[in-house]
């Protein structure tokens, strides 16, 4: 028997417990439309308007800054944890601790340039602010 | 001999100081930008950026005439051997020619430290795609190729065309890009090796799962086949080339193909060996065969039709793709395979030169506010003889017209298609090459014998623009008695990848 028969059976249950599920509840329940139940759910807020409101481009800024500590905080986790062990097995400390160095001071460099080239500053849209207390 | 492994900087190996400088050159830019972001000094800025591509020509330079040997470096992620230090030589020598040509072309912009910033670091991953050993480093390569390839596309934010220039590419490099990294993930599930030579000795044991191999191998074909524009990826090329500011489009159309076919060479010679992989059914040459063809007469027949100058330049450039696409191509097991791929370096080498040279011939017109149909260029001669000489010597050449560099490369390679067996592809090329002949000759014909339509004024001569220009058609014509150089130098070091 083909080993990606187990696999296939796998996404076959997959899919079809959820519709199964669906399907013998819409069978079993009674059927009372309200229009509570037809409401957009927002964790027990009333909503106030639809979703596709425009959000201030500089959210982008913040979100491409956050990813880039993300991603470094990927790269130095491993790092830490082997940092201890290596050097107790002799690893000389510039092998260990340059490299790392390395990589913080560029991404030191990319953020610093950012910073000096107003990427976190707030700059503050008096359209924005109108249309703020205008609602 | 020398040891590239060598570490005189420590902590980077000899052979990966190209490389190191170009990256070192672009944060040093970011360093002077942080300092005074409104008032740089754009001379300083271009000074710096040649002064560090033709830095890491001089080296990359030097360690070739040195004589070297095929050093894997950082646990087998890199290979440094001729074939990455000739390739280094054709980025940084473009990037060099670039960045003196946007001197001009800057003038005006804002945000010229991020410009010559983003070259350099598109520079750097182009020659660590030339150097990649393994699927994982060839992916970040390239990868840092593409996001500063993009932002430089859509560099003239305000103007509507860059910007959707700069979108498609985006959208098709993204879509290659995930067609790249899905066929990665396949040739590692049917091998379960990352590294090149790995990948070769797994594929022993692989028969069983020849056919998810054989899908992943088409798809990295895909991927890379995206960054040297062939078809069926090229349709991101005339767009983006006609939107991008010129000498960004003469950057990519040269040092980013040439990348695409560094990491295509490496990959498919150093993975997928052609006496392994085309008994085992994953006949891959099969597959460049049909792009080699595909792309030339597309690319030549497509540029036959255009009236607009970059966009017959940008098909062109597609043409070219496959003419150097017979290196992969014309290969077969025991057969002369460092002399073809080799010639399609050379060729490379050469088309770096002429390519640029007729790009930023156009960024000068774009300069003097000169239209962009083939008609505008009427009777520009009269006004700028020696930019148009340059510029005929540069159409000739892409032509293959003898005497010039472009000439040489051409017949050599096709030359070595023959030598290899496959007379059909150099048949095809040929045929190819009268074809183009005709579109290059009716912008030599539009610059010389029409007459101009509306007179035109040329305000200031644009010194930049002006030295690469020439430094670029000096180079196709250098070339000329440099060629046996080139040639064996491309040869014998892509006899050492087999």
């Amino acid at each position: 028997m083909n080993q990606w028969i187990a696999v296939g059976a796998l996404g076959v249950v997959a899919v079809g417990i959820p519709l199964g599920m669906m399907a013998a509840s819409s069978m079993l329940r009674p059927t009372v439309p309200e229009q509570g139940k037809s409401a957009i759910y927002e964790s027990g807020e009333v909503p106030t308007g639809t979703a596709r409101v425009q959000f201030n481009i500089q959210y982008y800024m913040v979100a491409l800054l956050f990813v880039i500590f993300d991603v470094e905080t990927v790269l130095i986790f491993p790092w830490t944890v082997i940092y201890r062990p290596a050097l107790e097995e002799g690893v000389p400390l510039v092998t260990l601790l340059a490299p790392m160095l390395v990589f913080i001071g560029i991404l030191v460099v990319g953020l610093v340039w950012a910073w000096r080239n107003g990427a976190v500053e707030w700059v503050a849209s008096p359209r924005a602010l109108k249309e703020k207390t205008e609602s | 001999m020398i040891d590239l492994a060598l570490q005189t900087v420590p902590g980077v190996a000899d052979g990966l100081l190209p490389a190191a400088v170009l990256a070192l050159t672009a944060l040093l830019l970011f360093g002077i930008d942080t300092i005074n972001p409104k008032e740089d000094s754009l001379a300083l800025l271009c000074g710096i950026s040649v002064g560090g591509s033709l830095l890491a020509l001089a080296l990359a330079g030097s360690l070739l005439a040195a004589g070297y040997e095929a050093t894997p470096v950082y646990g087998d992620a890199l290979m440094i051997d001729g074939t990455s230090l000739f390739f280094t030589l054709v980025f940084a020598s473009v990037t060099a020619l670039v960045s003196v040509a946007s001197y001009d072309y800057l003038r005006d912009q804002d945000y010229c430290a991020e410009f010559y910033a983003l070259v350099l670091f598109a520079a750097t991953g182009m020659s660590l795609m030339a150097a990649a050993n393994s699927l994982a480093t060839a992916f970040v390569a390239l990868e840092l190729t593409s996001l500063p390839s993009y932002a430089l596309v859509a560099f003239l934010k305000t103007d509507e065309g860059s910007v959707e220039a700069g979108l498609k590419y985006f959208l098709v490099g993204a879509l290659a890009s995930a067609v790249l990294v899905f066929g990665i993930s396949l040739v590692y599930a049917a091998t379960g090796a990352m590294t090149f030579s790995a990948i070769a000795e797994a594929m022993v044991g692989a028969g069983d799962v020849a056919g998810v191999l054989g899908l992943g191998v088409v798809m990295i074909a895909g991927g890379v086949a995206f960054k040297m524009a062939a078809v069926p990826f090229h349709f991101w090329a005339p767009e983006a080339y006609e939107g991008a500011p010129a000498p960004v489009s003469g950057f990519l159309s040269s040092a980013s193909k040439a990348a695409g076919f560094a990491l295509a060479f490496r990959i498919f010679v150093g993975a997928f060996p052609v006496e392994m992989a085309v008994p085992m059914g994953v006949d891959w040459v099969l597959v460049f065969q049909i792009l080699a063809v595909g792309t030339m007469t597309l690319g030549n027949f497509a540029a036959a039709t255009q009236e607009n100058i970059k966009r017959m330049l940008a098909y062109s450039s597609v043409g070219h793709a496959g003419y150097a696409l017979i290196g992969l191509a014309a290969l077969s097991a025991g057969g002369p395979n460092g002399n073809v791929l080799g010639a399609s370096m050379a060729h490379l080498f050469v088309y770096g030169f002429m390519n640029t040279g007729a790009f930023l011939f156009v960024a000068m017109a774009e300069h003097w506010g000169v239209g962009r149909t083939l008609e505008d260029y009427n009777g520009l001669a009269a006004t700028a003889p020696v930019a148009s000489v340059a510029m005929t010597v540069f159409m000739f050449s892409l032509a293959g017209l003898p005497p010039f560099g472009g000439f040489f490369s051409k017949y050599v390679l096709f030359y070595a298609a023959v030598e290899s067996g496959f007379w059909w592809l150099a048949a095809v090329g040929a045929v190819n090459s009268a074809l183009s002949l005709f579109y290059y000759s009716r912008v030599v014909k539009a610059l010389w014998f029409e007459e101009a339509t509306v007179p035109l004024e040329i305000g200031r001569r644009p010194v930049g623009l002006y030295v690469s220009v020439l430094a670029a058609a000096l180079g196709t014509l250098i070339l000329l008695p440099l060629f046996g150089p080139v040639v064996e130098t491309a040869q014998t070091v892509a006899a050492a990848l087999f």
